[in-house]
């Protein structure tokens, strides 16, 4: 989103030193040393997803592998091979894509619902956010993976586990999205809500009412440039979630072999019995870029809260 | 503690329950493949009389609603939770019973475990910020919070298991064993439990001492602490008496709020481990698409964590006489 005319940040008193934008806040994240740390890990695992063709060559398949069977790392394949013959480095290149997507849609799924439904039961108040917030409630309580489990399973049964594609994603995975998504919203939700609840007692808002702007006017021009910040916060935490969700879902074995996830990676490791017959070069790699990429959006998401939030740096 | 307090939790865990018997209904009615055919699995030649009769025996020739969701919310009620596709058609209460020992020993000592050695080791770095013990927690506590559970058990099992050969590497009890006194049966199920123990509690410690640090570290800069410290206190009367029982409240609720995901950690674990509990069985229903298991399994552990969740709050009404009125 580009830069709101009013301020984009906390209480108005504190407008003037907030970041302006998403280039000012960028800025003053790298400028800190988990900032900048988080953020540089991340553009490495976006380059590996964006150019994995050209990094390893096209995915192997069990028809294509060459390589001896699951064989320690060699100066042939440096991180080792699995049990068809495939070399893990270009496995795990070619599943950083797949997990890294996944998370990135999931994301946008889940911020996108938590935002709406924050919103809008902020502002109208009564019932709607009663009912919305109850709802919200229930899956924050509940054990949701055991749901997502299920939901996965349902909903594949239902559409079938065909070679359909969807932007290039096999439909089993576009399911994982969507679950994770329908699951995953309510603490976003919750969060945009309080601060919607804080804003729409503001002057400007009252202002905009008075001259006769409606609700909807007043939610997309005035309460959601002034969230913004806190949904990209929200969003950067949601990311990391998405993927460890993910990979989990996998490792239940709702993955796809045919687009291997880190998650999946592990699951066919544990099939084979990696960690029982010393293969560790089957699950340390993808498990390792697992680790990194969330561990690198804690970093972030701690780098945006200290930048975002002034009143934190002045305790600390 | 105020009756209205109480009360008022109570009405929402029942209602939550509610709805989570709700979607137990809805979640079976979407299910693919209509129920007779289900029910009626592979059986060939499969006449419409044949269909008739199933659906007049299982009561699904009857309006969904009201006759079908009253039934099924009055055997659900009575425990009855329908039968098992896979376990040979044995009723799913008594399968989820069989594996609910296993789970409930290897994450109630997890939690255990977990709570007193994070507890104290956010208490100590919060206590002694920026010291050694600090730093090095902090960053471990991290690393472990970004890693999921399984991959944990996949390094433990690596290391303790095949490389050192100190424990076995799967199961509960060694398969076929003979055991000449209880001992020796405890002793095996200890050497079978250490390593997923380890990952549970590993698991956990890193939330736990990550979120009482921050908490100890909020409540030494309060203002009954200066005052504490300014009356000549020593420093482990300040931490244990005026500073450690309030920055020990958010852990509460953290500890029931966490439950809901644990139980995600909790079934891999288990597969990682081969641990006959819950989250095998869950996965190998999964594998079979066997939903009334599923389904169970939710049920089960949705209501577990919401009683959880209820006696959080109580405990916390007790700790916190803010929260009461």
């Amino acid at each position: 989103m580009t830069a709101p005319a009013v301020p984009a940040g906390l209480a108005e008193p504190e407008a003037a030193r907030a970041p302006r934008g998403i280039v000012g806040m960028l800025r003053r994240i790298v400028a800190r040393p988990d900032g900048s740390a988080g953020l540089l890990i991340l553009v490495f695992f976006t380059v590996l997803a964006l150019i994995p063709n050209l990094l390893v060559g096209p995915l192997e398949t069990a028809v294509t592998a060459t390589g001896p069977r699951l064989a320690p790392p060699s100066l042939d394949y440096p991180l080792g091979t699995d049990q068809l013959g495939r070399s893990m480095l270009n496995l795990v290149v070619h599943a950083t894509r797949v997990s890294m997507v996944i998370g990135f849609l999931a994301t946008l799924i889940t911020v996108f619902i938590g935002a709406v439904l924050g919103i809008m039961s902020g502002y109208a108040g009564g019932r709607f956010d009663a009912f919305t917030m109850r709802v919200a409630d229930f899956f924050l309580v509940i054990p949701t993976f055991v749901l997502a489990i299920i939901l996965t399973a349902i909903i594949r049964d239902v559409l079938g586990t065909g070679s359909r594609e969807i932007l290039g994603i096999r439909l089993s995975l576009v399911t994982i999205v969507i679950v994770i998504g329908i699951t995953s919203w309510s603490s976003t939700a919750r969060i945009i809500r309080s601060q919607t609840l804080s804003l729409k007692e503001r002057a400007f808002v009252d202002r905009s009412r008075v001259v006769g702007a409606g609700g909807g006017h007043i939610m997309r021009r005035h309460i959601l440039p002034n969230v913004t910040n806190l949904v990209v916060a929200n969003a950067v935490l949601t990311f990391a979630g998405a993927i460890l969700t993910e990979t989990t879902l996998s490792f239940v074995g709702l993955g796809d072999p045919f687009q291997p996830s880190w998650g999946q990676l592990l699951d066919a490791a544990r099939n084979v019995g990696a960690p029982s017959l010393g293969a560790w070069w089957y699950f340390v790699p993808a498990g390792t870029c697992i680790v990194l990429v969330v561990f690198a959006f804690t970093l972030l998401g701690s780098a945006l809260d200290a930048v975002l939030n002034p009143k934190l740096q002045a305790r600390r | 503690m105020g009756t209205r307090y109480i009360v008022g939790r109570l009405a929402t865990a029942v209602f939550t329950i509610a709805m989570i018997v709700l979607l137990n209904f809805v979640l079976f009615r979407a299910m693919p493949g209509s129920p007779e055919r289900i029910l009626l699995g592979r059986i060939p030649n499969v006449t419409p009389d044949i269909i008739e009769q199933t659906k007049v025996r299982w009561g699904l020739d009857k309006p969904l609603f009201p006759d079908q969701f009253v039934r099924y919310v009055s055997s659900t009620l009575r425990g009855d939770l329908g039968f098992s596709y896979s376990a040979r058609g044995r009723p799913v209460t008594e399968v989820l019973w069989q594996r609910l020992g296993p789970t409930l020993l290897l994450f109630g000592l997890g939690e255990v475990v977990a709570i007193f050695a994070g507890l104290a080791l956010g208490a100590y770095s919060g206590w002694r910020r920026g010291g050694a013990v600090d730093y090095v927690g902090n960053g471990v506590s991290l690393v472990l919070y970004s890693m999921p559970y399984f991959l944990l058990g996949m390094g433990l099992l690596l290391v303790f298991a095949t490389g050192f050969g100190w424990f076995p590497t799967y199961g509960m009890l060694t398969p076929g064993a003979t055991y000449a006194t209880p001992l020796d049966l405890l002793a095996d199920l200890g050497s079978h439990l250490v390593l997923p123990l380890a990952t549970v509690a590993l698991g956990l410690i890193g939330q736990y001492a990550i979120l009482m640090r921050s908490s100890v570290i909020e409540t030494l800069s309060e203002d009954y602490v200066t005052t504490a410290r300014a009356m000549g206190l020593r420093d482990a009367r300040v931490l244990r008496r005026h500073a450690l029982p309030n920055a020990m409240l958010p852990t509460v609720t953290l500890v029931a709020i966490n439950l809901g995901y644990v139980v995600a950690g909790a079934i891999t674990v288990e597969v990682v481990f081969n641990w006959p509990g819950l989250g095998t069985l869950t996965v190998d229903a999964l594998s079979s698409r066997d939903y009334p298991v599923l389904q169970g399994v939710f049920l089960l552990l949705s209501v577990a964590v919401v009683f959880a969740n209820f006696g959080a709050d109580l405990i916390y009404g007790v700790l916190d006489p803010r929260v009461r009125s």
